[in-house]
């Protein structure tokens, strides 16, 4: 087993005058990522040996790997893309007069991007983060968050199944973030929890392995302004590559990445996918995430029978199906950044994958029992096993030395999401309803040490 | 049955673009500023048009986000010039460069070559560059190639007696003078901003020992061009290209989808570079019946060396294809020959790199065969019969070719003392 070297996270800001050489000493490859003010564009990753890297050569790459983004927020109309089933990529436009009218991109879309936008964040948002007994990843979350430029309304820590005071010890440290136990285990209820007990119109979720990019929270309120829009999700980029496993996340499973084009996804989306399961997963990730007050209300809340602590994940993505179902719609915008710190250890990535299929399993059972499509059992009952039956195949011929270390615990989370699902039939009515949405009065926001939210619902 | 190429610059008005009765489409060659930034095969009927206008809403939805790439790129660049601290550098004066061309009883090819390369010469020297040309003449049958040299002035001629392109590679290598020594094949032309493109790329990439150029079809008349033209050509791509160290950084194809560095029908090399590994190797490239493979060789080991190869898609040059299907057909064969010849010669010579080789042979191989199903079902650009041509060049390859090659290459160097 050949040594591993860790991968370079390396960030280029494109106001900035590009350096005459690029170094990477003490990595395997180097990860490069291209900003421009700030708002990501782009990225590509290099071997190390091919550093040091002249500047010619960053000009080229930078150039290459940020036009498509640079070519959207120049040349598409207000509409922003609908997200299709082909990969669609090519020019927002056939106008070839205007393309060609395109000179000084960055510096025209430098003047486009100071238009920061219309919605007020610090009037509208509130912040949750659930958590459990993870301290450390706790504090640098909220470190981050500190350092936000524009403030949310409220930040709410929902302190999930705490089994020692760590995380209301870590929440003292932090002034104006409000401390909420939720007992019951389970992340889709401690969001629920934290949904309860926040003020603001629009009600953004991050995790506590996450460190938000200090203008994160005024760019995901941003897509709110148009009142057709029910969610909104951001880019989530890798904190670090140090070790293995978190290369193999970001690498083969793809990381959260959805790249750095904003995508409409409606109506229209579902429909081009409903017989084969709508890929709600591609919409963005619960690291990053916003929901309007008056989805939840419209539609309940997160199911509490998925998600960490219960199946195992795809809460937020189950969600997501609801509202495209009732006709809202999900807008995916990169400019809202977050990093997150996969996990370091092989086993938890293997455990963590297993979880994975789990949840989605479940999410589709639990998908086709709403809304009866029957693109989720085509789903779960051809394409999940036919993919997996390939993935074998190659494994055996020893092709898929990458994925091969997760595809049977992958395959035993498949079987446990219908196991779980069938399991927990009967939480199916509680697990969403509506319950009314308690307002604590504004002018007295939840503060460090509340007691514990009296949760409604089923107590299973 | 051809196609119609047409070479368009993007920032002008553009013409309506039209195949005779006898084509069915057109082959867009494009431009930005000169620089070539996409090429395009479009089919359209015989005796059809296509109007300026619609042709540029292809271009746009087709290349825009390019023409944004490269607006960008000199966004970069010009900031980067403007910097005071880099116009206080003092300018690197152009290496000197030979443009070699290799041929053997092709002399009507090396004419239409030379005349250009007579051009970029003349160009050249008025802006303070020099170009030396030399023509290699391989074990001719006769005066004529000597002639046509003879009635150019200032070219230089040098005739190797062993048959094989690398024999005659070598000989250039020997004579020329140039501190860059470009090879351009006798079939092909280089474009107009072709030494322009090669200077671009060694005054981005100082480091760089190896530079290789786009490859585009000098013309598209009979199926067998459509054909190898539609399957890809000897295009790398229009973007700029350094291969520096182990590239990809999971490829295991790598160093030898070599291929991707670029193509012998238009490459250069710094000579001290080139002399220093020894030059090119003798068993590879020496014709029908032996195996090709030899600028696939020379690439794998400029950069197994340490020294970068650059691709620039502006060192442009248009190559005329084989135009019968039987010679098509042997092409592929070479092709396949040779692939396996350098393997070979890899597992033998260099020890770190055996596991990697039998790697590369063993992709190889599938992805040959993975073609076959495609062609059955009648969905693979290339035929059954390339497809098998190549396949079975490299099993023939596999038994052996290098080794056998090495004893011919033996014989001829016996022959020619």
């Amino acid at each position: 087993m050949k040594r591993f070297v860790p991968t370079r996270i390396i960030d280029l800001e494109l106001a900035e005058p590009l350096p005459d050489s690029l170094e990477a000493s003490d990595c395997g490859a180097a990860w490069l990522v291209f900003w421009l003010d700030g708002v990501p564009l782009g990225q590509c990753e290099l071997s190390a040996s091919q550093f040091p890297i002249p500047r010619s050569q960053l000009e080229s790459l930078a150039a290459e790997v940020t036009a498509p983004a640079v070519a959207h927020h120049l040349l598409a109309g207000p509409d922003v893309p609908i997200a299709m089933p082909l990969d669609s990529g090519g020019t927002p436009t056939t106008d070839l007069a205007r393309v060609l009218r395109v000179e000084a991109p960055l510096a025209q879309l430098r003047a486009r991007l100071a238009d920061r936008g219309d919605v007020d964040a610090s009037r509208a948002l509130s912040l949750v983060i659930c958590t459990q007994e993870r301290p450390d990843a706790l504090a640098r979350c909220l470190r981050g968050v500190a350092a936000l430029a524009v403030r949310p309304l409220e930040v709410i820590v929902v302190d999930n199944a705490p089994t020692t005071s760590a995380t209301r010890d870590v929440v003292r440290e932090f002034p104006g973030v409000a401390y909420v136990a939720e007992p019951h285990p389970g992340l889709s209820r401690a969001r629920n929890t934290g949904v309860r007990h926040a003020s603001g119109e629009i009600i953004a979720f991050t995790d506590d392995d996450v460190v938000p990019h200090p203008d994160w929270i005024e760019r995901i309120a941003q897509p709110f302004a148009d009142p057709r829009v029910m969610v909104a999700t951001g880019l989530v980029l890798p904190a670090e590559l140090e070790t293995d496993a978190q290369r193999w996340f970001e690498k083969v499973f793809g990381g959260f990445g959805q790249g750095y084009r904003p995508l409409l996804y409606d109506a229209r989306f579902v429909g081009a996918f409903r017989g084969r399961g709508v890929p709600v997963w591609r919409i963005g990730a619960g690291a990053n995430m916003a929901v309007r007050r008056a989805a939840f209300e419209r539609i309940g809340m997160f199911d509490e029978r998925l998600g960490a602590g219960a199946s195992g994940c795809s809460e937020d993505s189950e969600l997501w199906y609801r509202v495209l179902a009732a006709g809202g719609v999900c807008r995916y915008e990169p400019r809202a950044v977050v990093h997150h710190y996969h996990r370091r250890d092989p086993e938890g990535v293997a455990r963590q994958m297993r979880a994975y299929m789990r949840g989605h399993v479940a999410a589709l059972l639990c998908q086709y029992e709403r809304h009866g499509d029957g693109g989720n059992l085509f789903r779960l009952g051809v394409s999940l096993p036919s993919y997996y039956a390939g993935l074998l195949a190659r494994a055996a011929l020893g092709g898929v030395r990458l994925r091969r270390r997760t595809i049977l615990g992958e395959i035993a989370g498949c079987i446990a999401g219908v196991a779980y699902y069938v399991g927990h039939r009967a939480d199916a009515g509680s697990a969403v309803a509506p319950a009314p949405v308690e307002r604590p009065s504004k002018s007295a926001p939840a503060r460090a040490g509340a007691a514990p939210s009296a949760s409604s619902g089923s107590t299973r | 049955m051809g196609y119609a190429i047409h070479d368009l610059e993007i920032t002008d008005p553009l013409p309506p673009v039209s195949t005779d009765a006898t084509q069915s489409g057109v082959a867009l060659v494009v431009r930005r500023g000169g620089r070539p930034i996409g090429f395009l095969m479009h089919r359209l009927g015989p005796g059809q048009t296509m109007p300026g206008d619609d042709l540029a809403q292809l271009l746009a939805a087709l290349l825009g986000e390019k023409i944004v790439a490269e607006g960008l790129r000199e966004e970069l660049s010009a900031r980067a010039a403007a910097d005071p601290a880099l116009r206080a550098r003092v300018p690197m004066t152009p290496p000197s460069v030979t443009a070699a061309v290799c041929t053997k009883d092709r002399p009507a090819l090396v004419a239409r070559c030379l005349a250009a390369l007579v051009k970029q010469r003349d160009a050249a020297a008025a802006a303070g560059t020099t170009l030396e040309i030399l023509i290699v003449d391989n074990a001719p049958s006769d005066d004529r190639t000597a002639a046509l040299v003879a009635s150019h002035e200032g070219v230089r001629y040098a005739r190797e007696p062993r048959p094989g392109l690398d024999f005659a590679r070598n000989r250039a290598l020997a004579e020329a003078t140039g501190e860059l020594l470009a090879f351009i094949d006798d079939d092909a032309v280089p474009d107009q901003w072709w030494l322009d493109g090669l200077l671009e790329a060694w005054r981005e990439n100082p480091d760089a020992a190896a530079f290789t150029g786009l490859v585009l079809p000098l013309e598209l008349e009979t199926q067998a061009q459509v054909l190898f033209e539609s399957r890809g050509g000897f295009r790398r791509g229009f973007e700029k290209i350094r291969h520096a160290g182990d590239t990809r950084v999971e490829n295991a194809m790598y160093p030898a989808g070599a291929g991707n560095f670029g193509a012998g029908a238009n490459m250069a090399f710094r000579r001290d570079v080139l002399l220093a590994l020894g030059g090119f190797d003798e068993a590879l490239d020496t014709g029908a019946p032996l195996p090709g493979g030899g600028d696939l060789d020379i690439f794998f080991r400029v950069v197994r060396a340490g020294h970068p190869l650059v691709y620039e898609p502006r060192y442009l040059a248009f190559h005329q294809h084989r135009r019968e299907r039987r010679q098509l057909r042997r092409q592929y064969w070479t092709w396949g020959t040779g692939f396996m010849a350098f393997a070979e010669k890899s597992y033998g010579a260099d020890a770190g790199a055996r596991e990697r080789v039998r790697g590369i042979i063993r992709w190889w191989l599938l992805h040959q065969v993975g073609q076959i199903p495609r062609a059955m079902l009648g969905r693979n650009p290339l035929p059954m019969d390339m497809i098998v041509a190549e396949l079975l060049g490299g099993l023939v390859g596999l038994t052996g070719g290098y080794r056998r090659s090495l004893r011919r290459t033996r014989r001829i160097q016996a022959r020619h003392p």
